[in-house]
């Protein structure tokens, strides 16, 4: 059941790049995060603005220290305070702000509303309980967040409706499963246990965190079918990764990453075909292709961003091939450079015309 | 030194551990072979990838090639020699010639050291390089892998994860080397560095005569580095060839599988077909119990039947007396 929030005030309406998508389900408008720490404070998010239509698969990918997950858990509500402040912007999920309402309401929204699956499954399982008393715990939840007079199920029906779930996940034994620990399940099979947690209340939105790293390739790609069936089904996705090669397989559009800020937006398809930031390049052009023959990777040197000691201007300009007086010391902000394609870039920014006069 | 001759010869290696896990009361714990009856050899300057997923005994082969396992049974030859490893002088040599890098940067350097008192540790263990070259030697290659003069006099903790790789490569090869055994040096890494250790890595092949075995779990890595290919599964080596006929036309079904599964940028169709977890049959061919092409003479081991041209595949798909194309069950 997809029961939808009421009110339709509050609705995002910035002038903040707001790309493609109405973003009618999530609409993160120019978040900006801090962590606060006796050596002072870091901006770890910076003015982040995305947003999510039902029924897309929307990718998020960067490298470590992009905040990419920070932006997850702030989605979800759990960024702690201290040490996270949330200086600005605003999470809005069907038409409610998130950053306004209470714990209590939060966790209402919380399994139904939103859902995370973590990198590592194991964080998110109970090493004590079997698998079965797991997955019950989200069918209990589910069953009281929904509906009156349907009575709760019995463990019979339950044990049903995990048993066909899981095999929906395409897992062997799943009477097996249900019976182990989570020690007693390989990688892969956990992380399957996690999602099916997650799907099993049947979320508007699900946020994925990396969830085949450290799987093999095999196990890794019967993930990604699985998820891109879900994608399917109707449902939506927010999907967290470092990795291009696997948000090209599963996302509709994706948000490129950098140093808390989102350098580049647009369909995978055309952010792969035809990148317009430099940053998009690097990551692009990291895949190793071909054999020992061929030539070095061109990539550049350099190191990742540290948060702490940002350089002025745009961030990834120490790094970028094509750096420019201008990109050391104004920052670009993100752009619609052309119908539908999103960059933060001087060099393709067509509005600004100080990069071509440098 | 002969012309391309072996740097390393790896024959029958098994190595196998006591399981924790009990079985009989009067018994010892049941053995775990983490390694199989595996053969390789790899040549002069040359490049060998090892690929498998996690539990393939990758890492084992790595540690037995620096002497921090002994084998179980089999041989190992470096440059000729035979080693033996209960003879320390043996297990010295061996150290003395192979460097190794391992996957985490964080836990094997050592936090209190700054990174050149890290890297000239190795010089004054190994006594073969005269103390007057240390300066000369540690600048030849901090140069040659790309760590720079003002990390020197840095801790790991004060370095990036591409920088505490360099050093760790740096730490391995400022005593010269015959091979360099990397285990998945850029797993723990972001893409945009891994690309450059691999470039790093591209250059030192064409500097340093060096033989290198290059363990990782990512196919399109491996590729990119080595000239040839082998692929472990659950301790046995079920493939090897030259690097391009492997991964364009695949022999083994497991090879098959691992190589169809690896994912490029352009977006390909996914199947969410059941998958079946990889259980190892405990006799005979390890696969038998998921491969797709299993008949009955499966259940004993299977030996490596030569394709010609340096390709090794263990299946008897492949030995010309059993059918092609075998039904299970049948």
């Amino acid at each position: 059941m997809v029961s939808t929030a009421t009110d339709g005030a509050g609705r995002a309406s910035s002038q903040a790049a707001i790309p493609d998508g109405q973003g009618d389900l999530l609409s993160i408008d120019d978040l900006s995060v801090d962590f606060v720490s006796v050596d002072g404070r870091v901006r770890v998010l910076d003015g982040v603005s995305l947003n999510v239509s039902k029924g897309e698969v929307v990718g998020i990918v960067g490298e470590s220290g992009s905040g990419k997950t920070t932006l997850g858990l702030g989605v979800l509500g759990l960024l702690d305070s201290p040490p996270t402040e949330i200086v600005s912007g605003r999470v809005v999920f069907e038409g409610r702000d998130l950053l306004k309402l209470g714990q209590e309401e939060m966790a209402k929204i919380r399994g139904t509303g939103i859902t995370m699956v973590f990198q590592e499954p194991l964080d998110s399982l109970n090493p004590v309980y079997r698998i079965q008393s797991q997955i019950q715990e989200s069918i209990e939840v589910k069953w009281k967040r929904g509906h009156s007079g349907v009575s709760q199920p019995s463990e019979l029906e339950s044990k049903e409706v995990m048993l066909s779930l899981l095999k929906d996940l395409c897992i062997d034994k799943p009477d097996e499963v249900l019976e182990q620990y989570p020690h007693e399940l390989s990688g892969g099979m956990r992380q399957r246990v996690a999602i099916s947690m997650s799907i099993i209340e049947k979320p508007r939105l699900l946020i994925v965190d990396e969830p085949t790293t450290g799987l093999d390739a095999y196990v890794q790609n019967r993930i990604l079918g699985m998820l891109s069936d879900l994608r399917k089904a109707g449902g939506t996705l927010l999907y967290i990764t470092h990795d291009l090669t696997v948000a090209s397989q599963v996302c509709d559009r994706l948000y490129i990453m950098y140093a808390g800020r989102i350098m580049e937006v647009g369909k995978t398809r055309n952010v792969l075909e035809d990148s317009l930031h430099p940053y998009t390049h690097t990551l692009i052009a990291s895949v190793p292709q071909g054999y020992e023959d061929s030539p070095e990777l061109p990539v550049q040197l350099g190191e990742p961003p540290n948060l702490a000691m940002l350089p002025s201007g745009c961030k990834f300009n120490p790094r970028c091939p094509y750096v420019k007086e201008v990109c050391r010391q104004k920052e670009p902000q993100l752009a619609e450079v052309r119908p539908g394609r999103y960059a933060a870039c001087w060099k393709v920014d067509g509005a600004d015309g100080e990069y071509s006069r440098d | 030194m002969e012309q391309m001759g072996n740097t390393v010869e790896i024959e029958h290696l098994t190595v196998s551990f006591r399981s924790k896990r009990r079985t009989s009361l009067f018994r010892g714990n049941p053995r775990v072979k983490a390694l199989d009856d595996v053969s390789l050899a790899i040549r002069e300057r040359e490049t060998f990838g090892l690929t498998g997923e996690t539990g393939s005994g990758k890492s084992t082969l790595a540690k037995v090639l620096v002497g921090l396992y002994r084998p179980t049974s089999g041989t190992v030859k470096l440059l000729g020699r035979e080693i033996d490893f209960q003879n320390k002088r043996d297990v010295a040599y061996l150290r003395q010639n192979v460097g190794i890098v391992l996957q985490d940067p964080v836990r094997s350097l050592n936090p209190r050291l700054t990174v050149k008192e890290i890297i000239s540790e190795a010089l004054v263990a190994s006594k073969s390089v005269p103390k007057s070259k240390y300066n000369e030697r540690i600048n030849f290659i901090t140069h040659l892998v790309g760590v720079t003069n003002d990390l020197l006099t840095r801790t790991p903790r004060e370095l990036s994860g591409g920088q505490r790789q360099r050093v760790s490569l740096a730490r391995a090869l400022v005593v010269p080397k015959k091979l360099l055994v990397l285990d998945e040096p850029t797993s723990a890494l972001d893409v945009s560095i891994q690309a450059q250790v691999l470039n790093t890595l591209k250059r030192l092949k064409s500097e340093l005569d060096m033989s290198y075995l290059f363990i990782t779990h990512d196919v399109n890595v491996i590729k990119y580095v080595s000239h040839r290919l082998g692929v472990l599964f659950y301790g046995r080596l079920v493939e090897t060839g030259d690097v391009h006929d492997v991964a364009s036309d695949p022999k083994h079904p497991y090879t098959k599988k691992l190589i169809s599964n690896v994912l490029t940028l352009n977006q390909t169709q996914l199947q969410s077909e059941a998958i079946s977890e990889h259980k190892p049959a405990p006799t005979g061919c390890r696969y038998r119990l998921v491969c797709e092409s299993a008949f009955d003479r499966c259940a004993e081991v299977p030996p490596a039947v030569d394709l010609g041209s340096g390709r090794l595949v263990s299946c008897f798909l492949y030995d010309g007396v059993s059918p092609r194309v075998g039904a299970r069950g049948a």
